[in-house]
């Protein structure tokens, strides 16, 4: 018998394939490797986000389910709640006990339960519904909270370059 | 391509070198002496056999390992970069001893400890892979049996040099290959323990167990063997500086071994003692699978006391990591609820921080009570009374009649809105109770004043001890909105005021029974419905202070003895179907912030959430309304109640007859065979 991680990994993986949320594409880079998921998302419906289809990478690890996996958005992304550098801040992901924020109550983060499905479902809401208090990226938070008008400006453009039509 | 170059460069250098030596020279020996006395030459020769290191070490990689997976390569490069400068650091603690040997040595442990790194992530890897090749497993054992040769002759060549010419750096040698070598063990063990796991069909559920004592095991023999390198080192040469990183991430990893086997144990002896077995009619029961592995639950699953079901191994290694439901979060060491607590929990040690009273922080949090209800959220939880406000009304001296209004309205309301829930209402009442200075003769046993039939089937949380919560989880206990906190204290405050008038009309009784104790009893059967239905009009009359009259006909009627404690009962009822609003309301706070983290939470909770939240969001409006004008009255009831009774009480206790009515039309079955 194979790890339970990975076997977990491939039951999910085909549930999402038989069953795929609307909106959502995930599965692993290589058949080798179940550790590391690519996943597109696309932006839901009457956001600034509509329309674009954004790349994340899932990183999980040895011990998943019991240590949330870590992701990542590999295109540009412009958002309170990711860093910089593409990393996703929502307390889903979070393994309790740790807080980077500081403000999550335990009750919202990582368990088993929660799969790749929840976590893109999530992220998914995360773009339709910014969380400006935990602010990873603190100019995306306050651009969102002071100017929305132009932060809807900066995620249009973002759509844009997500789908390669970049002027 | 650039390092073919590099390497074609470095080449051409030497051969370059070596032309110009024997073209200088013409003759091997003083060419050799020639080359070996220019420091030039002698720099490109380094040069060369530092590329030639490389090569071998590709050379070994592409034999040992393929190619190598890009996790891999950023652990080596990761550990390489501590190591050079681990190495480096060691260059100056044994300086005097520096020479062309000493930095070959170096490199060539440091070249041996790649591979053990390498060696380790690749066996790691194989828990994850799906897919393993015969050359997988023949490289890996090649690869550990050479690793493992190689190191334990270099310990036996340290071994020796240290005995033959005394300590010199050939000691940090030594060690270094020791703990390579345990590394190697360690690796092995790993791989067998993996091997064992691939050949069998069902999921080896003690691997996890072994690979714990493997672990604990050589980290204890590494722990050891850096203690005496560091001992003899302060002795011999001077505090090694290059070995604190190594020693310390050592300690940890011992140190979080230690605990995670104490933390192992410790779930294992609690799932074998506190958790049943689940039974093949519970599996049997809707969606059997377990939710950490996404697999089908056959045997070998255990049932919480949330009654969620999990494999018995899923559960073990989660329960490592935290002592919680998975599903639910609720907390699994606390005991299990007895079947029928009569006790009061104690009252004596409260939490650190005493709730202020009525001024509600927006932080205050009432934990959850860790009997959550099956479809129980975090913040689902019933609510408990650690920190009970001080009462707004003092307890009255028995024998004192003082009418409390708001109480019925209050219970009329609450009660007639949202599904009670006995659990909490009778937690609720248990509570309280003994706060109140009741009197004596009415301490009436939990089952009578909380019916069961009342409320259908609905599970008794377990009895509450808040006292071991600390801080932290008391507050992670607590909801996030501060909306939802008051609205539960409006509820506490409601279940308040209508305990004190139980009271209150406990009083009243004892009193009229006293004033009619010597009459004899003319009508001693309260078993029929029409009894039932004249004592619920005699628990709802007494309420208010006008009901001097009319309260000892109807007792009167009723008998003495058993109107007295029906009343009883109807009261407290009222009460309980309040205090179940709280828990309905629980259940609705938690369910946004679980929305919150997304529509996917919604998924998995929308079969549980949905049906309570209709009820439970009516429940919302209702009591929290209700507990506005329950709780305002109750503070202020003893200095101006004599304004609120009289249209308060004639609309309540029309409400409340009409409620209690309804109640014995309904139930007078089961309420005779009780009485």
């Amino acid at each position: 018998m194979a790890g339970a991680a990975l076997k977990r990994l491939m039951a999910e993986y085909r549930q999402l394939t038989l069953n795929p949320p609307d909106g959502i594409l995930a599965g692993p880079l290589t058949e080798e490797n179940f550790f590391e998921w690519e996943a597109f998302i696309t932006g839901p419906e009457g956001t600034p986000f509509e329309g674009g289809v954004f790349t994340t990478r899932l990183v999980f690890p040895h011990d998943y389910p019991l240590s949330p996996p870590k992701m990542r958005f590999i295109c540009e992304m412009f958002h309170p709640n990711v860093y910089p550098d593409g990393r996703v801040c929502i307390s889903i992901l979070h393994a309790p006990g740790d807080d980077p924020m500081g403000y999550e109550s335990s009750a919202e983060r990582w368990s088993p339960v929660q799969s790749v499905e929840k976590i893109l479902l999530s992220v998914v809401s995360m773009l339709a519904e910014p969380n400006d208090e935990s602010g990873a990226n603190v100019d995306a938070s306050k651009m969102w909270r002071e100017n929305r008008e132009k932060f809807n400006e900066i995620a249009k453009q973002i759509v844009k370059k997500s789908l390669g039509l970049f002027n | 391509m650039r390092e073919v170059v590099l390497t074609a460069a470095s080449l051409a250098l030497t051969g370059a070198v070596v032309a110009n030596a024997y073209y200088q020279k013409h003759q091997f020996y003083p060419s050799v002496v020639y080359i070996t006395k220019s420091s030039p030459s002698m720099a490109v020769l380094y040069i060369q056999a530092f590329v030639l290191v490389i090569l071998l070490g590709k050379m070994m990689r592409k034999v040992f390992f393929g190619q190598l997976r890009a996790s891999e390569m950023e652990h080596l490069i990761e550990r390489s970069w501590y190591a050079v400068t681990e190495t480096c650091l060691a260059f100056t603690v044994f300086r005097d001893d520096f020479s062309p040997r000493f930095v070959a040595q170096f490199t060539l442990l440091l070249f041996l400890k790649c591979f053990h790194w390498l060696a380790e992530d690749r066996i790691d890897y194989m828990e994850r892979s799906p897919v393993l090749s015969w050359l997988f497993h023949v490289r890996a054992v090649l690869l550990l049996m050479f690793l493992g040769m190689v190191d334990a002759i270099l310990v036996h060549v340290a071994y020796n040099t240290t005995m033959q010419s005394g300590a010199s750096v050939q000691l940090v040698f030594g060690f270094e290959y020791a703990i390579l070598l345990t590394i190697v063990v360690t690796i092995q063990m790993k791989y067998i323990l993996h091997i064992i796991d691939l050949r069998s069909e069902n999921p080896w559920d003690n691997k996890a167990v072994y690979l714990l004592y493997t672990e604990l095991i050589t980290g204890f023999i590494k722990t050891v063997l850096y203690s005496c390198f560091m001992v003899i080192m302060i002795k011999v040469h001077t505090f090694p500086l290059f070995a604190i990183r190594p020693m310390y991430l050592t300690l940890r990893g011992f140190k979080k071994c230690i605990s995670d086997v104490i933390m192992s144990r410790r779930a294992i002896s609690n799932m074998n003692t506190l958790y049943p077995d689940a039974t093949p009619e519970e599996l049997q029961q809707g969606d059997n699978v377990c939710i950490i592995c996404r697999e089908e639950m056959m045997t070998g699953c255990k049932k919480l006391p949330c009654n969620h079901i999990f494999h018995t191994s899923c559960l073990r290694s989660w329960f490592q990591r935290q002592q919680t439901c998975p599903t639910c979060r609720m907390d699994v060491l606390r005991p299990p609820p007895p079947p029928q607590p009569q006790q009061p929990p104690p009252r004596g040690p409260q939490p650190p921080f005493g709730f202020p009273p009525m001024g509600i922080p927006p932080n205050m949090g009432i934990p959850p009570a860790p009997g959550v209800p099956p479809q129980g959220l975090p913040n689902a939880g019933p609510v408990m009374f650690p920190g009970w406000p001080p009462m707004g009304i003092p307890p009255m001296p028995p024998g004192q009649p003082l009418p409390m209004a708001p109480a019925p309205g209050a219970a009329a309301s609450a009660g007639a809105s949202g599904l009670p829930q006995q659990g909490s209402a009778q937690d609720a009442s248990q509570t309280q109770m003994p706060g109140f200075g009741m009197p004596p003769p009415f301490m009436f046993p939990p089952p009578f004043m909380m019916p069961p039939f009342m409320f259908g089937d609905l599970s008794t949380p377990p009895n509450v001890d808040f006292s071991s919560l600390n801080v932290e989880q008391l507050v992670a206990a607590e909801g996030q909105e501060r909306q939802n906190v008051e609205t539960r204290i409006n509820m506490l405050r409601t279940v308040h005021a209508l305990l004190d008038a139980a009271i209150v009309q406990l009083n009243q009784y004892t009193q009229m029974i006293n004033a009619h104790s010597q009459p004899p009893i003319n009508v001693p059967q309260p078993s029929t419905s029409a009894g039932t239905s004249g004592l619920g009009t005699a628990g709802a009359g007494p309420s208010g202070l006008g009901t001097a009259v009319a309260g000892p006909s109807g007792l009167g009627s009723a008998g003495v003895g058993p109107s007295g404690l029906g009343s009883a009962g109807a009261g407290p009822s009222g009460l309980g179907t309040t205090a179940a609003g709280p828990s309905g309301l629980g259940t609705v706070g938690a369910g946004p912030s679980e929305l919150g983290t997304g529509a996917a939470a919604a998924e998995e909770t929308k079969e549980e959430v949905s049906p309570t939240s209709q009820p439970g969001s009516s429940t919302v409006s209702d009591s929290s309304a209700s507990g506005d004008t329950a709780s305002n009255p109750a503070v202020s009831a003893d200095t101006d109640t004599s304004q609120m009774e009289p249209d308060l009480n004639d609309e309540n206790s029309e409400i409340r007859r009409r409620r209690l009515e309804r109640f014995s039309s309904q139930d007078s079955p089961e309420k005779d065979k009780k009485e």
